[in-house]
């Protein structure tokens, strides 16, 4: 068993990040949100509906871009489009609104293998973007980053939600990550995984991703999630 | 923006751009060039010429095939074998390696048996198939067809099933259907392997064309060699050959052509085979 009782919401329009050591099941959990992988026991709603199947109304950000490196980027941000029966004018148009946003003009015909990790990154956020889901699914997505380019990317992608209006769950590692982008954090234990607490981030945004502790109240918010998180570490640790 | 970078096309036009290819002709012509030249100088000399001939007379003996029309017969059958078996074995190969790439179920039950088909040399079969499809064409496009299915069948059916789980997940949360998938995931991705099946396939239709000539035929360039060669002509062999040598490297240049235009979204370091041409 990978899971044993996870249980919280994410309201309207909310930012509500999961944590947990390595290995807890934070991913398994993200899947099932997706409908990707059915629980054994219990139930996935989204908008009061059961997740029965693969559910295609959300948005998801995968740990790695999982770009199609047979398209273009502007043909992979076309791509949930394209499956949807969208015509060409339709999809490139929408593409380019979508490229800009995450800032990518001008790499349109490149393929994946041209394009940075952190290029990669955008463009997978652009795809989920295009087609402007209310819930998204982001699944460690800046873990395979490189210090500097994640801050960017926490920094740009905190602008593109404060439009967007979408409702997010995000599943990381990164303690200040959690702190700094969501409204409220999930703490969850070692395999099997419970929620060990639910911690609300009631910090002004925008919030400084580059100087975590410029932003007032910081400090104690990233206390009140640590002092949870530690416990788990330290039973590690001694067994 | 920081994080943005690309390599593409930093290249600045320098002398060494231009003799570059010149020189890589050179480099690539030279062992052929001295082979041929020592070829000419041993041939009489060191060995007897009715062994070896030499390339003048093979050169001579090519013209001269040509000019009076004597080979035409033999390449319009072999040439019709050829692609006959090549098409086959490359549509049957594509279509049930696609097949049993995509059920797990149905590949768990017949692999084993591919597998054990694919262990057979057909060279060994040549004889059975003159008495199953008679001594014209079709023993011999039977007997390359299989070699060409095989190679494309397991090149195809490996690219199915090398399709990774998540992309297939994120494929589906972003909406695809069955067709879809098969149309944008999983044919896109087998594409660099059915093209590496097709390229190795080449020769093999070549050998399984000759073979089967060799074996029984009433015409053909297989036949045309297995005559010299039982008449102690060595130059019409070695013409023979030459021929043959000269279809595979013209296949082989559009093959590569057809990887160039089909995977230009790979960079070149990774793509399975390239080789120069």
């Amino acid at each position: 068993m990978v899971i044993s009782d996870v249980g919280f919401e994410v309201k309207r329009g909310k930012f509500v990040s999961v944590i947990g050591p390595s290995g807890c099941g934070k991913s398994t959990l993200i899947q099932m949100a997706a409908g990707l992988l059915k629980p054994s026991v219990g139930m996935v709603f989204h908008h009061d509906r059961e997740v029965t199947s693969v559910n295609r109304t959300i948005g998801f950000v995968p740990q790695q871009a999982q770009l199609l490196p047979w398209k273009t980027m502007i043909e992979n941000i076309e791509f949930p489009l394209l499956l949807r029966g969208m015509t060409l004018a339709e999809r490139r148009a929408k593409a380019m609104e979508a490229i800009k946003r995450v800032d990518l003009a001008g790499f349109e015909s490149h393929y994946p293998y041209q394009l940075s990790g952190g290029m990669q990154k955008r463009a997978s956020i652009a795809r989920m973007l295009v087609y402007k889901p209310d819930t998204i699914l982001m699944d460690e997505p800046f873990g395979a980053l490189d210090a500097q380019t994640r801050m960017v990317m926490q920094h740009d992608l905190q602008t593109m939600l404060a439009t967007e209006g979408a409702s997010v769950l995000f599943v990381t590692h990164d303690i200040t990550e959690a702190v700094l982008l969501s409204d409220s954090v999930v703490v969850l234990s070692r395999r099997p995984a419970r929620v060990i607490a639910e911690i609300p981030i009631d910090l002004p945004r925008p919030r400084d991703m580059f100087e975590p502790y410029a932003t007032p109240g910081f400090a104690e918010a990233y206390d009140r999630v640590w002092s949870v998180f530690r416990s788990e570490l330290n039973i590690r640790r001694a067994a | 923006m920081s994080d943005q970078m690309t390599l593409t096309s930093l290249r600045a036009p320098s002398p060494k751009r231009i003799w570059a290819p010149v020189c890589r002709a050179l480099l690539l012509a030279a062992p052929g060039v001295t082979l041929l030249c020592f070829w000419q100088f041993a041939s009489g000399r060191l060995i007897r010429e009715t062994y070896v001939s030499k390339p003048t007379e093979i050169a001579w003996r090519l013209i001269d095939l040509f000019y009076t029309g004597e080979i035409w017969p033999s390449l319009r059958v072999t040439g019709e074998e050829l692609v006959l078996s090549y098409v086959i074995g490359v549509l049957l190969g594509l279509l049930l390696g696609y097949a049993l790439g995509r059920s797990p179920r149905a590949a768990s039950i017949f692999e084993p048996y591919v597998m054990a088909f694919y262990g057979i040399p057909k060279i060994a079969l040549a004889p059975l198939f003159v008495i199953w499809f008679g001594i014209g064409i079709w023993s011999k496009v039977m007997l390359a067809g299989t070699m060409v299915f095989f190679l494309v069948f397991y090149n195809v059916f490996a690219g199915v099933r090398s399709v990774d789980r998540d992309v297939v997940n994120l494929a589906l949360v972003l909406g695809a259907n069955e067709r879809q998938l098969g149309r944008q995931i999983y044919l896109p991705a087998a594409a660099p392997f059915l093209l590496l099946g097709m390229r190795m396939a080449i020769p093999y239709a070549v050998i399984g064309v000759i073979v089967g000539e060799f074996t029984s035929s009433t015409a053909g360039l297989g036949l045309f060699i297995n005559y010299a060669s039982s008449t102690y002509d060595p130059a019409g062999v070695f013409a023979g050959i030459f021929i043959l040598l000269a279809f595979v490297m013209g296949m082989n240049a559009l093959a590569n052509r057809l990887e160039r235009k089909l995977l230009k979204w790979q960079p070149t370091s990774q793509r399975i085979a390239s080789e120069p041409n």
